[in-house]
């Protein structure tokens, strides 16, 4: 009897213990599902936005010495709105008919740059140790004990009621108003929405400031929980709300409350029980230190790869889309054989200048950020086949290059193993764990495969990494988990030029491997593959198989990247390289700069260090000047602008998916190509005679004279205005075909 | 429904009849509630979509499904290649992973035969619908499919294209063997080009038979014109 009094007061202090971030979770999951259901947007940005205005909040409180309500008022009624509306109009209006995929990408490049942004602009710094205070008056002081056995405190109590409150009135709008109808039209078909009379800018500027002004709303409830308020805890709490509104299938807001609610009372009851047990069971020790606070992400992935019902939610899709053209075809396809060539030597010769210039004039600390530039370019190949040659998004590469650089530690550490040889077995389990991954993975398609990834990066984070046989247990993460640098005979890899050499070789091999894999069937497998699986499929390709090899392949070049890293820092060095926040700047830089050639992962690597040395600090204008005591004094610059400028460089990869540098090559091949012609073109007037000049009035381009060399067929390299005729009658075929 | 090699078989039928439905059924890419697909006798139920068309059922789309980023040699050079069955990836990473001589001339064989010979290095961007719909034609040859599904091929062609794309067919089917069904809105095509014709109407068939005498069914007019336009 004693033990059964004992068991049911256990139950419930466990599930009040729960109440109250459990509630935290349903209240982030809410505004998650808000935003999906209203604007179709996969929004990884909602912490993002959460955690600008819970700090604006708090700056106003604490730095303005504001009283609560105006500091709420301008936190979350005036800002979150405003930044709700400043999103809509000038980022996610313009992508309503892009993929689910591009519009996540832009959302994970915002939840780069919005916090940066807004830290830079109001000088807000996070502080360690200083607790936010909550929006009602001695929040954090009073409690109230209904039960007897657990004590609310008021912060809490006006999280529940807030939550309670907002599913209701949500609720009400979606299922009873006009508006609410309007709102989940225009995120099913804006166009067929429009066709019907119905404003569609207003309705989606509308459902962003609402969902925006939930944000707000949820950042200032649930930043008292936070002892530092810092914007990685709110990333991180969007993955954990995302496991609740998963149970909702992202549109079912009770259910997502009640998800976010379960979630929470779970881990409180883990945490109540697994101790007891774990005194009587010693190997569940392990388990209890570590696996309580991964619930979420073990939870999520769960769901993702476990129901059914998920994964046949795969989106939807517009019904007018068939009347999209299509993207416009790559620099590479487009351009002569000449300018191919002219592109390559131009390449060749800036890279071999720039290695030259590093390897004879560098001092120490340039060698070492060259040499990290070199090494994460590496890393960044990993995205580029698995993101640009296969479509898929991964957030969790930083774990799987964390898997190369503990397994060169463990092997050395433990077996005293040649690290080069242990970098080689880390790329390969890489590429085993990325293979067993993607099985499951895989078979959600879209968005899905990014919030499975994450997920995953969020476990590995959480319980792999403090697993003894990984970063060696908590202490040796502590202590450092060193990496030596090898001596290969009279090569002695200690010295930062000789290993400076190491990893351009390691680059250059990788680079080779990929541009092969690209031109070959492998590459040309997952290129039809995105093009249309359902076709690529009535060939006799397995789609699969062909992503399952993309996921090893990228998990081998993470892997090995992350072992030359931990090799060159001689430490792992996890938290600061690989942590899935870092790993997510990674994307979101290789995304911006092009991720479907080798150029891009070289300039991501070099923009990701060197930017930030080279430009906002004043060493490219002091070398320039030929003085440092020259650089103008507004620089350097915060190393922040570095997040704000490739966070919203993401915006044109619905534009331009191939990246900026590849449409930067475009653009600068066009122009070449138009100068020469019209050179040419000139040439070939002035040689002419009086009479063979054509009547007055401009030339007919037919009457053009072509160079042979520069366009071998006159339809291979076409004219702008050439392209956008034909897409422009593809538009109209497409429509007439759907009509 | 029975088709035999070197038949040419329509199918037709009002929108929504479940004419592409069929066609993915056949394909693997849905499962159907009831019945069994057989190919030369044996059950390919239990076989994925990709296995289906190893075994020999090659398709084309209602909706065009091209792949972006490609020319129009590459479409067929990649169906070859997946014919062949010889992409792996060490091959890609030694450098024997390109397009072989004898594969592209394979490729430009068909292409020439589908008058597209001039547009093979045109990025598939390029192409209006009607050379979109020749060239998933051409790609579904290059599987060298023992069964031809044909999903609307004639729709954004005119009606000399769509003469020519008959023509086309008829010569490669000869060549190879293979059986056609065709699913098609354009009555004088299906009139001219099947022997035989299947009428589905919601999901339900109903008629069959030599396709003269098909078109010909009380029923069928009635399914596609109306009960009073079907009136003589």
């Amino acid at each position: 009897m004693i033990q059964a009094a004992s068991f049911g007061e256990d139950l419930l202090r466990g599930i009040l213990q729960g109440t109250p971030p459990g509630t935290v979770y349903g209240l982030i999951a809410l505004g998650f599902v808000l935003a999906y259901k209203t604007s179709g947007v996969f929004n990884l940005a909602f912490g993002a936005q959460a955690y600008v205005s819970a700090a604006m909040y708090f700056h106003a409180r604490n730095e303005w010495e504001w009283a609560i309500i105006p500091a709420f008022v301008l936190s979350v009624l005036v800002l979150a709105p405003a930044i709700g509306l400043v999103l809509e109009r000038f980022i996610f209006r313009h992508l309503r008919t892009d993929s689910a995929l591009a519009k996540l990408v832009i959302a994970i490049g915002l939840s780069v740059a919005l916090p940066n942004l807004f830290e830079l602009i109001v000088g807000f710094e996070p502080v360690a140790g200083r607790t936010p205070e909550g929006i009602v008056p001695d929040g954090a002081t009073v409690f109230y004990d209904p039960f007897g056995i657990y004590a609310f405190s008021r912060n809490e109590l006006a999280a529940i009621a807030v939550a309670v409150l907002a599913t209701t009135a949500l609720g009400v709008l979606f299922r009873f108003t006009a508006l609410g109808l309007q709102m989940r039209a225009v995120v099913e078909s804006p166009r067929m929405t429009e066709l019907n009379g119905i404003r569609a800018d207003r309705v989606s500027a509308f459902s962003w400031a609402l969902s925006s002004l939930f944000a707000g709303l949820a950042g200032v409830l649930i930043a008292p929980r936070f002892n530092t308020l810092a914007a990685p805890d709110f990333f991180d709490l969007v993955v954990v709300a995302v496991a609740a509104a998963a149970v909702g299938r992202l549109v079912n807001l009770p259910r997502a409350l009640l998800g976010g609610l379960g979630l929470g009372i779970l881990i409180a009851l883990v945490n109540t029980f697994l101790p007891p047990l774990a005194e009587d069971y010693p190997w569940l020790t392990p388990i209890q230190d570590n696996l309580t606070s991964a619930i979420p992400f073990v939870v999520l992935f769960g769901l993702l790869t476990l129901w059914p019902a998920i994964r046949q939610s795969k989106g939807q899709a517009d019904p007018l889309s068939g009347v999209d053209p299509p993207p416009p075809a790559l620099a590479a396809l487009t351009r002569s054989a000449t300018l191919t060539r002219a592109t390559r030597i131009f390449a060749v010769c800036f890279f071999g200048f720039v290695g030259y210039v590093v390897l004879t004039q560098a001092d120490p600390s340039w060698l070492f950020v060259v040499t990290q530039a070199v090494i994460l370019a590496t890393i960044f190949l990993s995205i580029t086949v698995l993101t640009g040659f296969a479509g898929q998004i991964s957030l969790c590469q930083g774990a799987f290059a964390a898997i190369g650089g503990f397994t060169v530690f463990q092997l050395f550490d433990r077996f005293e193993a040649p690290v080069l040889v242990g970098a080689l077995a880390g790329a390969v389990l890489a590429a085993a764990v990325a293979a067993l991954l993607s099985l499951p993975v895989l078979r959600l398609g879209g968005v899905w495969v990014a919030i499975a990834t994450l997920a995953f990066a969020a476990f590995f984070d959480a319980v792999v990494v403090k697993l003894p046989f990984v970063g060696g247990g908590g202490t040796s993460l502590l202590q450092g988990t060193r990496v030596p640098r090898p001596v290969i005979g009279s090569w002695d890899l200690g010295d930062d030029k000789q290993f400076l050499i190491l990893a351009i070789i390691v680059f250059v091999v990788a680079s080779l491997a990929v541009i092969q894999i690209r031109g070959g069937t492998v590459g040309r497998t997952l290129r039809t593959l995105r093009g249309s699986e359902v076709a690529s499929q009535s060939i006799g390709i397995s789609p699969a198989k062909a992503r399952v090899t993309a996921f090893a392949v990228s998990g081998f070049l993470a892997g090995l990247g992350g072992a030359m890293l931990s090799i060159h820092q001689e430490n792992v060095n996890y938290a600061s390289n690989f942590s899935p926040f870092a790993a997510l700047f990674w994307l979101v830089l290789v995304v911006s700069l092009g991720t479907r050639t080798v150029e891009g992962a070289a300039f991501a690597g070099a923009g990701f260090l060197l930017m930030n040395k080279v430009i906002f600090e004043g060493a490219f204008i002091g070398w320039i000047l030929r003085s440092p005591d020259r650089i103008p004094s507004f620089l350097p610059v915060s190393p922040k602008w570095l997040f704000v400028f490739f966070g919203l460089a993401t915006v044109q990869f619905a534009r331009h998916p191939e990246g900026l540098i590849e449409h930067g090559k475009r653009t600068a091949h066009r122009r070449i190509e138009r100068t020469i012609e019209a050179r040419a073109a000139k040439r070939g007037n002035s040689e002419r005679t009086p009479d063979d000049e054509p009547a007055a009035g401009p030339h007919p381009e037919g009457a053009m004279p072509r160079l042979p060399c520069w366009r071998p067929k006159e339809s291979r390299s076409p004219s702008r205005s050439s392209s956008r005729s034909t897409r422009s009658a593809w538009r109209s075929t497409r429509a007439s075909a759907s009509g | 429904m029975e088709v035999h090699p070197g038949e040419r078989v329509g199918l037709i039928g009002p929108n929504g009849a479940g004419k592409t439905t069929f066609f993915n059924c056949l394909l693997g890419i849905l499962k159907p509630n009831r019945g069994i697909v057989r190919l030369d006798g044996d059950d390919i139920g239990g076989l994925r979509v990709h296995e289906r068309a190893r075994q020999g059922i090659g398709r084309t789309f209602q909706r065009i499904e091209l792949f972006g980023e490609s020319t129009v040699r590459e479409h067929l050079l990649i169906a070859e290649r997946v014919r062949r069955n010889d992409g792996r990836l060490w091959k890609d990473l030694v450098g024997r992973g390109r397009p072989k001589p004898d594969e592209i001339e394979a490729c430009d064989e068909v292409l020439e035969l589908l008058g597209l010979g001039e547009l093979a290095d045109e990025p598939i961007e390029h192409l209006s619908l009607g050379q979109g719909r020749l060239v998933e034609v051409g790609r579904a040859l290059m599987t060298r499919p023992r069964v031809l599904l044909l999903d609307e091929p004639s729709s954004g062609l005119d009606r000399a294209e769509t003469a020519d794309l008959a023509d086309t067919l008829r010569t490669v089917q000869a060549l190879q063997g293979f059986a056609i069904i065709l699913v098609e809105h354009d009555v004088e095509l299906v009139a001219s080009f099947t022997e035989r014709a299947y009428v589905l109407d919601f999901g339900t068939l109903i008629a069959q038979g030599p396709t003269h005498e098909v078109l010909q069914d009380r029923a069928v007019r009635e399914a596609y014109l109306g009960t009073e336009a079907a009136q003589p």
